[in-house]
């Protein structure tokens, strides 16, 4: 894809942008994980796509929704005795 | 909603409250989450619990109720929007234009070399709104929308998905990256409108861009 993929030793920028949503989701084994690691201490792109993706994720994480539940706790509480 | 009520005894109703009432506020925040404004939270959760009560005895691990609730929500949740768009013709939420599965975001906004001393499409993402972002999880089709709600809004992990949704965790990831690919585009156009971003990150510019700051 980008043409300094050629300058990094290990993975290529392509291999890199696959593993970032199991990255970011914390579900690549140790050495996929050293692999990129190793490869976002070198490419300024792929760090930076990384970084977006977390920030993304950090939004959807913080979404705030208004849950009061206590009258629902209360409505389900007499739900159960109806059956 | 529910006609064939079993008999539960008063052990069983008591059991059942213990297991369903410490859960009420997860089932309700995800029922939030994925009911955006097209239906309604609460009557969700109800109807859940309902099921929950009518198959009370299948529950055999009581250490993996909240899973277990959680995958009736989501399945109550998924079979009710069935109905509704066999009943009404609701019309699938994304635009056909949204079919490609491996859209960027970052991609659109990102222009390397430029600016080195900032980033503009992490700024992008801190100017959305909380409803921007909401309205884009309420534009994704059913499937993806219960898997980006349990993964980034409610933190679960792939296995936890797999086991609450009852699909293979290949799924688990392809429905997330399909997801984000929707959901990022749904973003992109609410970053265009008030014009978070402007013209110059458009994609013909930022390729003629690219070329030349490639070394
Ligand atoms: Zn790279």
């Amino acid at each position: 894809m980008l043409k300094h993929t050629q300058h990094h030793k290990g993975i290529s920028c392509e291999e890199a942008i696959k593993r970032v949503y199991d990255f970011i989701d914390n579900h690549l084994k140790a050495k996929a994980r050293a692999e990129l690691e190793h490869h976002l201490e070198t490419c300024r792109h792929c760090f930076d796509r990384v970084e977006f993706e977390k920030l993304l994720k950090a939004r959807l994480r913080h979404l705030k929704v208004d849950t009061e539940s206590k009258a629902l706790r209360k409505k389900i509480d007499e739900l159960i005795e109806q059956f | 909603m529910v006609d064939n009520r079993t008999q539960l005894s008063l052990e069983d109703k008591q059991m059942l409250k213990e297991i369903v009432l410490p859960w009420v506020d997860d089932l309700h925040r995800v029922a939030l989450q994925l009911c955006h404004d097209h239906c309604n939270a609460e009557e969700l959760v109800a109807e859940c619990v309902a099921r929950a009560c009518e198959h009370f005895t299948k529950l055999r691990d009581h250490s993996k109720a909240k899973q277990w609730l959680l995958r009736i929500l989501t399945n109550t949740y998924i079979s009710k929007r069935r109905t509704e768009r066999t009943r009404q013709e609701i019309p699938l939420s994304i635009d056909a234009d949204i079919s490609e599965d491996n859209f960027s975001l970052f991609d659109q906004l990102s222009m390397p070399f430029i600016l080195w001393w900032s980033n503009p499409e992490r700024e992008v993402i801190n100017k959305l709104m909380d409803e921007d972002i909401r309205r884009a999880i309420g534009s994704l089709p059913d499937e993806y929308r219960v898997v980006i709600v349990l993964c980034d809004v409610e933190g679960f992990s792939y296995k936890e998905i797999s086991g609450t949704l009852k699909i293979p965790i290949g799924t688990v990831r392809s429905r997330l990256a399909r997801g984000r690919s929707f959901l990022q585009k749904s973003l992109w156009h609410y970053a265009e409108e008030p014009g978070i971003v402007q013209s110059r990150t458009k994609k013909g510019q930022r390729e003629h861009v690219e070329t030349h700051a490639t070394p």
